[in-house]
């Protein structure tokens, strides 16, 4: 092949860029941080709810990956490992959380953020909605539609049987169109595709 | 609507990033975390020289060491070689010696009945 992709391209680069982090080279860390420091703590907010817990785990869970540097093997699985271990530690952590323990839930986007054109109200609302699902079924949501990963690759990551990740979807999604003024309710049609 | 709905969804979950300061402090915190690892590999790596450095010395003692030894030992060969040649020469020197004393004698006595014999 004479010319590289734009994502292959990008992917050699990411790839000599762990090289380098691997090393110890701390303009390499910072752009590894950089790259993927929104992801993890927006995992982190979703599932944990405030700030200062998101901060927590984003933080233990970059320390892990510095010491876990050499086991990742290139840029690709560095980010299955990010979310992996994300979402499982915010799993782990909402297990040990006690029923009774109130948290408040720490809203992450200003209301008048419309980059995509959408209704800020709507989606309060739909960020909102989260708090009312298991941790594992907003895992599953989180990764489906943050992270825009399809379910098999939600099934690898959470160590999941794809019918259950399937599962979580659906009745997720249920939860929060019933839970939604003007959405549509779920047809034969939705649950086909 | 759906896919409108869905849409809504992936725009409510767009990722947000944590404050300039917390990145700030995580990469110092892991640059940190990184520096001991660092050290410690160049420290070993230092040492797997030094190792190096001192392993090669030791084989080119022990070589020479060795030479020396063979050396040593292949002189004291020759001179012992040497001292037995030459205790042989003088064994047969003194043989020879008494050969050529018995010879004598033998000839000298046979002179001297010869003498006897013709009253001189």
């Amino acid at each position: 092949m004479d010319t590289l992709t734009l994502n292959e391209a990008a992917a050699g680069d990411s790839d000599a860029q762990l090289a380098k982090a691997r090393l110890g080279e701390r303009a390499a860390l910072a752009a590894l941080v950089r790259a993927h420091q929104r992801s993890v703590y927006s995992l982190a907010l979703r599932m944990l709810g405030t700030r200062d817990q998101a901060e927590d785990l984003t933080q233990d869970v970059f320390m892990q990956l510095s010491a876990n540097l050499k086991s990742i093997e290139s840029s690709s699985h560095l980010l299955f490992w990010l979310r992996r271990v994300t979402t499982n530690r915010a799993i782990d952590q909402l297990r040990r959380r006690s029923r009774l323990e109130m948290t408040p839930w720490d809203d992450d986007a200003p209301l008048f953020s419309t980059e995509d054109g959408g209704d800020p109200l709507l989606q309060k609302h739909l960020r909102a909605l989260l708090r009312d699902l298991t941790a594992p079924a907003r895992a599953v949501l989180l990764l489906r539609y943050q992270e825009d990963l399809d379910p098999v690759e939600i099934a690898a990551a959470l160590d999941m049987p794809l019918n259950t990740v399937k599962s979580h979807l659906k009745r997720s999604l249920d939860t929060i169109r019933q839970n939604t003024p003007g959405a549509r309710p779920v047809t034969q049609e939705d649950e086909s595709t | 609507m759906s896919e409108d709905f869905e849409s809504q969804l992936r725009a409510a979950l767009r990722p947000v990033a944590p404050s300039d300061d917390f990145t700030q402090d995580l990469i110092a915190r892991m640059t940190a975390a990184q520096g001991p690892q660092s050290a410690q590999r160049a420290l070993n790596r230092q040492r797997r020289g030094a190792s190096a450095g001192w392993f090669a010395a030791a084989a080119a003692a022990s070589l020479l060491i060795a030479v020396g030894v063979q050396q040593h030992l292949r002189q004291q060969h020759d001179r012992a070689q040497g001292l037995e040649a030459r205790r042989q020469v003088i064994e047969a020197l003194r043989v020879t010696s008494q050969k050529l004393d018995l010879a004598y004698q033998a000839i000298k006595s046979q002179s001297s009945s010869l003498d006897d014999e013709q009253g001189v």
